[in-house]
This record gives C-alpha cells, structure tokens and sequence, in this order.
C-alpha cells in the first residue's frame, strides 16, 4: 500500500450504487470493501482496520445515522473519517450526519474530481489523526516506564521503550535521555542491592574468642578486671 | 561526679579522632567542662582538628609520662574555639608529634599506673565533668587500661568487612571489663547503604546497642577534614546525629 493508498469501505444497501462508487474509488487507486447494510458495515470495521468509509444515509435495519452514532461512541473506530452520501435534494440529511461526526458529504451523482478531493482530504486528516494518537500512546508508554522506575520495579530492558528511541524527534530524545538514565538508575540500584548483600556480618566466632582468650588471659588482664570498678569510682570522685 | 568516656576503634582510620572531637564540643556547648585527651601517642591527631599547630604544643602528655611536667601543665584551654556564648569549657590534653617522643615510646612504653593519678589530677584541677579518651587503636596495654576506667565507650567501625571481627573482640573484652555503657557508632557509611538497615544488622549481629549511623560522602570528608563539623555546621543533619551520639554516652 502506497502512503496515498487508503483503505475504503463503501456502506450502500442499493447495490448499482455500492458498485458504481466501488467502483470509482478503486479508479483513484484504493483498496476497496463493501458493506451492504448498515450491520455488516459495523461488523468490518471491527474486524478489518479502515481508512474511510462512504456512508450511505438511508438503508435498512441501521440506518447511516446508527451506524455513524456507534461508530463515534467506539474509541477504537471514533478516529476513522466517514464521508456521508446523500441526494442533492437531502440537506437535512447531511447536516444531521456531519452534526454526528461525519466529515464530509458526497452527493449520488458525484464526479470523480470531487470524488477524489474529498477522499484525499479525509486521507490526510486520518494520517494526521493517526501520527497523533502513536504519539500519544508513545508518550503512554513513556509515563508508564517513568512509573516503573519511580516505583523501582524494572529492569531497563523490559521497559518497551527500544521502538520509542529511534524516532528523530524530541519525544524519541526523551525517550533516549529517559533510557539512559534508568540504566544508570537500575546500575546503581543493582550495586546498592549488592551493598547491602556484602553487609551480611560475618565473624569467625571461634577465631574471635581465641582471641579475647588470648587478651583476657593474661595476668596484666586480670589484674586490671579485678580493680577496674575502683577504678572507675577513684575516677569519679567516689573514693 | 566525673564520667570518663573512651572513643575506641579496633582499626585505626575509622574516624575515632573525629567522633572524638565533635562529641566533646557538643558537651561543651552544652554546658560541660570537657577533657579531651589524646592517648593515642603512636599516631596523635586530634590537635589538627582543634586547631592546635604542632609548634603551638608546649607540654604533652608525653612530657607528663616521662615526668617533665605536671598533667595540668600539658592541658590547652581551647574553650575560645567554641564560639561566644559556649557556656562550657574545652580542654586538649595531646600527645606529642615529635618524632623523638613517639619512638621513645614505643621503644620503652610507659608506666600505665601513671595515667590513673594524671586523670584524677586532671579531673580535679579542671573540675572536669566528662574526660574523654581518644585511644590508640587495637587492645594494647594502654587501650585496655582506657576501657577498664571509662564508665561509657563508644566503639567506631566502618560497615566493611575488615571491621567486623576486631570490633566483636574489642565489646567481649569490653564486657568482660564490665565497662557500664557501651554503644556502637557506625562511621562512614556509603550513602547508597539504607542507615536503618545498617543499624538493625549491626545491632543483632553483635547485641549491642548502635547510637548511630554516620554517612560519608566526599564532600562530607571534605568538610570535616576543615577542623570540628558541629562547630561550622550546627545546623546539618551530621550534626544531629553527633549531638545523638553525645546524649548517649552522658545519658
């Protein structure tokens, strides 16, 4: 797919019409899927990942204003630019699609010109629209690996911030400076947790008391042991 | 009523003299005639962070040893380093840094019996509330005589390996002497260490009270190398657990 390849999904339940716009649009190079009914269309987007979707109003069991009204209410298609298709003589209709999020309208009898304006437009703004929202989840995850190391739970590498690095941006800046410096953090970390490991005490207690043995067995020791009390109240002016 | 406190460390380079000296300007601060002697006549110090050049030494203890002088005479009123308002005072009784004395000494010793009639002289004439010891490290004669009199002793150690045996040595000979207080100060802890966490250790591994854990840094090396830290610094938080130490061993 090309960056000016979108993929299209035409909602029309007339199908000369689903055919001839299908049609039109696969014309301007585009990957085209069609949807008969308002149902079918919602059960694509949920399982296919679209670009745009030309939306006819007026169909059986949903209609285009359900389908546009369950869109805008799922985060996961909200962001996916509709374009609504009316009769020149239905105004009323398209301004209640576009007062529902839709994007822009088509008239039926629509000539290709306009037919490609109107996608290119839409295109554009849901390439915009989706750069926005990688940033965004990048910036998320930015913050969350901020809170692992706030919360000094993680280990540099588990931090899922390798894609984030090489972007050419101040955000993939951060995301570098970021990493670098949990890797000194999560170093200094590990020699503290070492530190505190090489602070277990130990004393060969054998050696230890043969040498205070050797120290307090002395004549020079007992002696002092035995006046060390009268020494102490000499001292303090008890005598 | 005097109380004679002994800083002691089984290893030398722990910051016995250090302790030694911020303790007692804390007491005199707080009011107390303070003795501070060097018995650590091998390798003196103390002096340097007073303030007290060596050509300044007049008579030492030295010379009291070797009976050139009365212990009085070797004592140095340093109470004017304590600042306006020290409502205490602050006496240095150092050891000489005269090479000839040092070898003298450790080439005959000296009669340790001598230090018991200089300490009471001491305490008397100067009407010293506490006598503090700073003592030569190891258990030599002279440091087991130190420990044997001191109604308090504060033993130094370093969170280092090389510490620990000396110092689980130096409290058994201190109990068996029956040294009424002891506390141990942990000195020169990497700030990297948990303070609590090096207390608790310290304190289970050798049942014996810690008063407390002093950190080191550079810049806190570098600032108590420039003479008494709680005089300069009476506001830093070493100070505090300087002043936690002194409370402790007067208490």
């Amino acid at each position: 797919m090309t960056s000016d390849q979108g993929r299209v999904l035409v909602v029309d339940d007339h199908k000369p019409n689903r055919i001839k716009i299908s049609f039109a649009v696969k014309k301007l190079g585009h990957i085209v899927e069609a949807a008969e009914d308002g149902r079918q269309a919602l059960e694509m987007l949920r399982e296919q990942p679209f670009d745009l979707v030309l939306l006819d109003i007026l169909m059986p069991e949903l209609d285009g204003y359900q389908v546009l009204e369950r869109m805008k209410a799922d985060s996961a298609l909200r962001h996916i630019p509709v374009i609504v298709i009316s009769a020149e003589q239905e105004l009323d209709s398209v301004v209640k699609g576009i007062e529902l999020g839709a994007e822009d309208y088509l008239p039926k009898t629509f000539d290709l010109v306009l037919l490609r304006a109107r996608i290119s437009a839409c295109l554009e703004k849901k390439r915009f629209r989706d750069q926005e929202i990688e940033y965004l989840r990048q910036v998320e995850r930015l913050t969350e690996a901020a809170a692992l190391v706030e919360a000094a739970t993680f280990a540099p590498d588990g931090l899922g911030l390798e894609s984030l690095t090489t972007r050419p941006d101040a955000l993939g800046r951060l995301a570098r400076v970021f990493l670098r410096m949990a890797r000194e953090v999560h170093v200094r970390e590990q020699r503290l947790k070492q530190q505190v490991q090489e602070l277990r005490i130990e004393v060969d207690h054998a050696r230890q008391r043969q040498q205070v043995s050797k120290i307090t067995g002395t004549d020079y020791f007992r002696e002092l042991r035995g006046k060390a009390g009268d020494l102490r109240n000499l001292l303090e002016g008890e005598e | 009523m005097s109380r004679i406190i002994s800083i002691h460390s089984f290893r030398g380079g722990t910051g016995k003299s250090n302790t030694t000296a911020n303790v007692a300007a804390l007491l005199a601060l707080e009011g107390r005639r303070v003795g501070v002697i060097d018995t650590d006549i091998q390798s003196p110090g103390i002096h340097v962070l007073f303030g007290l050049a060596g050509d300044a030494i007049g008579h030492s203890l030295n010379d009291y040893l070797w009976g050139r002088c009365d212990i009085g005479h070797a004592a140095h009123d340093l109470t004017a380093k304590l600042g306006e308002g020290a409502s205490g005072r602050l006496f240095l009784i150092p050891s000489s840094i005269q090479a000839g004395e040092i070898v003298n000494v450790l080439r005959e010793g000296y009669d340790v019996s001598l230090l018991t009639r200089g300490f009471r002289s001491l305490i008397k004439e100067l009407a010293l509330d506490v006598l503090m010891i700073d003592t030569h490290p190891g258990l030599n004669e002279e440091t087991l005589f130190a420990l044997a009199i001191s109604h308090a002793l504060a033993i130094i150690l370093r969170p280092d390996q090389q510490d620990y045996e000396g110092t689980g040595v130096t409290i058994e000979v201190a109990r068996s002497l029956d040294v009424p207080r002891m506390l141990l100060v942990i000195n020169k802890t990497p700030q990297a260490l948990d303070p609590a966490e090096v207390r608790a250790r310290v304190a289970r591994a050798y049942t014996c009270e810690v008063a407390a854990v002093l950190p080191h840094s550079d810049e806190l090396m570098t600032l108590a190398s420039a003479g008494i830290f709680v005089l300069r610094y009476p506001d830093h938080p070493l100070t505090a657990l300087y002043r936690e130490v002194a409370a402790m061993l007067v208490a």
